[in-house]
């Protein structure tokens, strides 16, 4: 089995070099045989995937990379996984995901039609060439061992989740979907003209790439909190940061591509914005895998940074060299696409600053060990207050741009429209913010945080009530609600929050916020390579009884650390969370937690994943887009 | 002609001057030093954070789980450092070779933790 994975890996380059040299033949005769060879080359990827897959099902620990991840107990969901449990795994998913997206491309009217498909796809197979070659050449997944072990070593308990499950193809489909965008600008600027279609036809490549990379940090940050016990979902670490590197330029190429004709340097930063997304997801697997910064994600190092960073340097000196030669491409405003204009389109461009600022400030956090070595040194390291004393300000003001999006919209010309389509809002974010300041003692950017909420919330509302002519489309509303709810939920769970730790007997009721808690004593359960002590309190309130809340830990036969499953009950209100710490007969120790509000940001997350999703589809199906590209592609060549 | 020129620079350094204010103001209370452990131990430095990097001291880690106070000590060629931590023993303490820690020694000469970070040698090559 493994030898089919290692000769598809092989022919899959095979197949790429010959798509790479026939797409970039001038003669349009050779284009059918790079789409062959590229299509030939994606299935040689499958195959090569399937196999590691089949490796893992069929618990082949012959294979180094299987032994390592994987053991026959595991149940079958887990044992696929452990395909992206590692390194190499990781790296030949990311590329497999990368092939299906060559596969879109072809596929793609929008591109076809203007040409432009054989040229994308020779800009995307370099990039999947270096994978392959990678996973040939330095970590590959199919090495052999000499004397296979009867059993694997197991997936990290903390991996087997269905977080885990989720959480890395969700990232790697954000992370490689960036790839798109740059490959049909480079495409394009390289062939040269006038023809700027590059702007129009990166937008549902972006859009689906950030929709992705949202899912992938939300579910790693809802596995973090789920799992590893600490009670947070984001610590400002390193490989955290490195996510959202991509994700705040992301962002920002999704609304500068939504601009209308007419603002100064609209081409200029699409093009700044489509490079850096794709050169920050190169950096982030840089930074994740090159052990050059410490993380509590405690990646080992190997030999794939200093090789990240040559192509990160590679793909920004070519980037830059493509656009001084193609200068001619930038000049004008492009053509008349109708998007986001006037006052809201002044509001578009202020958060878009703020998204790099943003990036700045988060970037030079992350960096100064580094820097500081090189200047004084001494590595010096930023905590998670540094972080958020810089970024909590910058998020705020962007979040009340956002909020106000819908009455910049309708703005038009003059105060007084303005103002009466601002009024109710502001009243009532002024009203909340004043509250949540007086009454609930939040502080001042928390009660800011919701003041925007509000204000938001209203704003958006409205005008999905009254949507008037110039309404937001129910795609973006969603979104924006979407994310203004995730404000919420992390305002709230931020400062709103308490914590006992308690030692208690069985039987014993003790009382935490709102509820009664009960606890009854222990339970050991025994499974073939583990026991597990696990502990279900009772949860009351005013004496009915509300729910239960359930906490273990497990030791495992051949892993010397235990792993703890926390205990989450969730309500709208707010979440309770328990470790069980430890305990001494039945006797047991308690740590409980008390965090409001957190539900709201996995619903504000799903929310903001069907609004992306709606505009896509919609971005997606105008056959529109399709027609005028190619005619003004007519008129043009 | 001039002016306008002006303007752009001006609006171009507002938000640059905004963050810069912003980084500066943050950095008081948030910046932790990294020192080895006999480094640390020499100089005796008190009221700042530091952050210590040193092997686990197998036979020191004691763990009161009732308070919960977790001790130990680290370890470089040299010189040790004890240390304590209150909080819950995380799972893979035990199992962790190499030890960073956040936190400030007190008067005692203990370095008190207030960030616990933890690298495994083999099984946690992973995912984030």
């Amino acid at each position: 089995m493994h030898y089919l994975g290692l000769i598809s890996l092989y022919l899959s380059c095979a197949f790429t070099l010959l798509a790479l040299y026939a797409g970039t033949r001038p003669e349009a005769a050779r284009h059918k045989l790079a789409r062959r060879a590229s299509s030939l080359s994606v299935a040689a990827v499958v195959i090569s995937t399937l196999a590691l897959v089949a490796a893992f099902v069929t618990s082949d620990f012959r294979l180094a990379y299987v032994a390592r991840n994987s053991a026959r107990s595991l149940s079958l969901i887990y044992k696929v996984s452990g395909l992206w449990a590692g390194q190499s795994g990781s790296l030949l998913l990311w590329l497999f995901i990368m092939s299906l997206f060559t596969i879109a491309v072809q596929k793609s009217r929008g591109l076809r039609e203007v040409g432009l498909d054989v040229p994308v796809n020779v800009v995307i197979n370099s990039v999947r060439l270096l994978f392959m070659l990678l996973l040939v050449f330095v970590i590959s997944p199919f090495e052999v061992l000499q004397n296979p072990p009867y059993n694997g070593s197991g997936l990290n308990p903390m991996l087997q989740s269905l977080g885990m499950v989720v959480h890395p193809p969700l990232l790697f489909l954000g992370f490689s979907g960036f790839a798109v965008p740059f490959a049909v600008t480079v495409a394009q600027l390289w062939a040269g003209g006038r023809f700027d279609a590059w702007l129009e036809l990166s937008r549902p490549w972006a859009l689906f790439a950030w929709l992705f990379l949202t899912a992938g940090i939300v579910t790693g940050g809802q596995w973090a909190y789920n799992e590893l016990g600490w009670g947070g979902y984001w610590a400002w670490d390193p490989v955290e940061n490195a996510s959202l590197f991509p994700w705040l330029t992301g962002t920002a190429l999704v609304l500068t591509l939504q601009l209308s004709k007419g603002y100064p340097g609209r081409k200029v930063w699409s093009y700044i914005l489509i490079v850096l997304s794709f050169a920050l997801t190169i950096f982030a697997t840089f930074l994740t895998r090159g052990g050059v910064l410490d993380s509590v994600h405690a990646f080992s190092g190997g030999p794939l940074g200093p090789i990240f960073m040559a192509v990160l340097a590679a793909i920004l000196i070519f980037a830059s060299a493509l656009a001084y030669w193609r200068r001619g491409a930038f000049r004008g405003d492009g053509h008349g696409q109708v998007g986001f204009h006037g006052l809201l389109g002044w509001g578009v461009q202020g958060g878009v600053v703020l998204l790099l600022l943003l990036l700045a400030g988060v970037l030079f956090g992350t960096m100064f060990p580094l820097l500081s070595r090189a200047v004084v040194g001494r590595e010096i390291v930023l905590d998670e207050s540094f972080f958020n004393q810089v970024t909590v300000p910058l998020f705020l003001v962007l979040f009340a741009l956002m909020a106000l999006s819908p009455v910049l919209a309708k703005g038009g010309r003059g105060l007084r429209p303005l103002l009466r389509a601002a009024g109710i809002p502001v009243l009532l974010g002024a009203l909340t913010g004043l509250y949540v300041y007086v009454a609930a003692g939040g502080g001042l950017a928390v009660s800011a945080a919701f003041a925007i909420a509000a204000l938001g919330l209203a704003a958006h509302l409205g005008s999905l009530v009254w949507p008037g002519e110039k309404g937001f489309k129910l795609g973006s509303t969603a979104v924006h609600v979407g994310v203004l709810l995730m404000l919420v939920g992390v305002a709230g769970s931020s400062v709103f929050t308490d914590e006992i730790f308690i030692s208690v007997e069985p039987g014993e009721v003790f009382h935490f916020g709102e509820y009664q808690v009960g606890y009854t004593g222990l339970t050991t359960r025994y499974g073939v390579d583990r026991y597990t002590v696990s502990t279900t309190l009772s949860l009351a309130r005013n004496g009915t009884s509300v729910g239960e809340l359930a906490s273990a830990k497990t030791f495992w036969e051949n892993r010397t650390q235990p792993s703890t499953k926390v205990g989450v009950f969730s309500t709208i209100k707010e979440d309770l969370y328990l470790n069980l710490a430890g305990w001494e007969g039945q006797a047991a120790q308690l740590h409980l937690e008390r965090f409001a509000l957190v539900s709201w940001i996995w619903f504000g997350a799903w929310l903001a994943y069907f609004g992306a999703a709606l505009s896509l589809f919609r971005l997606a199906s105008v056959g529109k887009l399709h027609k005028q590209v190619k005619a003004r592609w007519q008129r043009t060549s | 002609m001039a002016n306008k020129k002006v303007k752009v620079v001006v609006l171009a350094l507002l938000p640059v001057l905004a963050l810069g204010w912003l980084a500066l103001r943050a950095f008081e209370n948030s910046a932790a030093y990294y020192y080895t452990i006999s480094e640390a131990q020499a100089q005796e430095v008190q009221d700042q954070k530091l952050r210590l990097k040193g092997q686990l001291v197998k036979d020191s880690v004691s763990y009161n789980s009732t308070i919960p106070l977790l001790e130990f000590a680290l370890a470089d060629e040299d010189s040790q450092v004890e240390a304590a931590y209150e909080g819950v023993l995380p799972d893979n303490f035990h199992h962790a070779e190499e030890v960073i820690v956040e936190g400030k020694f007190n008067a005692q000469g203990k370095f008190v933790v207030s960030k616990l970070m933890l690298q495994c040698p083999s099984k946690y090559e992973g995912e984030e």
